[in-house]
């Protein structure tokens, strides 16, 4: 569930560098290329990822530049996957080894040959198999340079970041106690170097 | 140092943030100013994970509970366990949020706004701008009272009077 139609988790991002005058006027070229795209049902592919409507995941086409809602850059980071179940791969190759094995009379199958046997039947399963979709909304507050991308599993949030730069030419800057810090330095207009001389306090109390 | 670096170095920032949040929140001190005159009072509500390296490796103790003062987990500060993360209820005005504040990103997680009262059907852009606005107020009052807690822990008072009255807090829980 994203973040604007339900609850959920979220980790914020500090966009480096600025915006340029002609970015607004780009922004729809330059999300086309990283539209969600549905998973050919004939196609072996086994994942799908891209933008896709905050208000609607099943819109990819934003006809209407709704990912611009002033002053944010709001889309939906959908991805869609076909799996299948470790269990049910191991019994469907057991039961094609066994096949094979009868037909041509073996009493074993070399590795090589069960790592054939295993490609093939994943191929198989993976057409028969119904992508899952989840969906993450990512909010750009561009005033203040702040992104909001509702996930905070590592893989994810370095998939995303990536996405991000493909899609706007800028990277991110996971926020973090040290960022929160330097900032707040920034502001007092005192040395971020004050952050390097800090040394962590001792709770526990001499016994 | 490279920006990973620093970022690792300063890590228990994070967990002595937290800290710091409860024995505020438990000393009746967990109300903060914030910059357009209202107030946040932000307090612990219910789970506190504590985590702390010793030479068998990384203790991970997770305290669940109605009882405010959770004896086990200031139990565990006591004994040099870090928090890491805690679920935490943020109240500004009318509005309450519910989330589990993680020390390492400061990320929120299963975050509660409170309830919009737009509609996604009859305006969409209504209920998009309303939750926003609720994610962005909660964000900036964390925001508000870290750099509170950075401002104090720059200035001379947190040796002299706020670290030795936490110290004191966290001992009355052995």
């Amino acid at each position: 569930m994203g973040l604007i139609s339900g609850s959920g988790s979220f980790t914020r991002y500090i966009v480096e560098g600025e915006l340029d005058q002609n970015f607004m006027g780009t922004l729809s070229e330059k999300i086309a290329p990283y539209l969600f795209r549905n998973l050919d049902e004939n196609s072996l592919d086994g994942r799908s990822m891209g933008w896709v409507n905050i208000m609607d995941m099943f819109d990819n086409r934003f006809s209407g530049l709704e990912f611009l809602k002033e002053p944010y850059i709001a889309m939906t980071l959908r991805i869609d996957e076909r799996k299948i179940p470790p269990t049910a791969l191991k019994q469907h190759c057991l039961e094609a080894e066994n096949r094979i094995k009868e037909q041509e009379n073996l009493e074993f199958l070399s590795r090589t040959r069960r790592s054939d046997i295993k490609e093939a039947v994943n191929l198989r399963l993976l057409k028969r198999a119904i992508p899952v979709a989840r969906i993450y909304d990512m909010i750009w507050n561009y005033s203040t340079g702040i992104v909001l991308f509702g996930g905070t599993n590592n893989k994810l949030c370095d998939e995303f970041a990536k996405l991000f730069l493909q899609t706007f030419d800028f990277h991110l800057q996971a926020v973090c106690p040290y960022t929160l810090g330097n900032r707040f330095l920034e502001k007092e207009g005192a040395s971020p170097d004050l952050l390097d001389d800090l040394n962590p306090s001792e709770f526990s109390e001499e016994k | 140092m490279k920006l990973l670096e620093k970022v690792t170095k300063t890590e228990f920032l994070g967990r002595e943030f937290l800290a710091w949040l409860w024995f505020r929140a438990e000393t009746e001190q967990g109300v903060y100013d914030l910059p357009d005159g209202g107030k946040a009072d932000l307090w612990f509500d219910g789970k506190i994970t504590l985590q702390g390296e010793n030479e068998r490796g990384v203790e991970t103790i997770t305290c669940t509970g109605e009882a405010q003062n959770m004896k086990e987990a200031r139990f565990a500060l006591a004994e040099s366990k870090g928090i890491t993360q805690a679920m935490v209820k943020l109240g500004i005005g009318d509005n309450q949020w519910s989330f589990i504040l993680d020390s390492t990103w400061l990320n929120f997680r299963t975050f509660k706004t409170p309830r919009v009262m737009q509609d996604k059907k009859d305006d969409p852009d209504g209920l998009f701008y309303e939750k926003v606005f609720l994610i962005e107020e909660a964000v900036a009052a964390v925001n508000e009272i870290y750099a509170y807690f950075m401002k104090l822990r720059f200035d001379p008072e947190w040796n002299e009077k706020e670290l030795p009255a936490l110290k004191k807090w966290i001992g009355e829980g052995r």
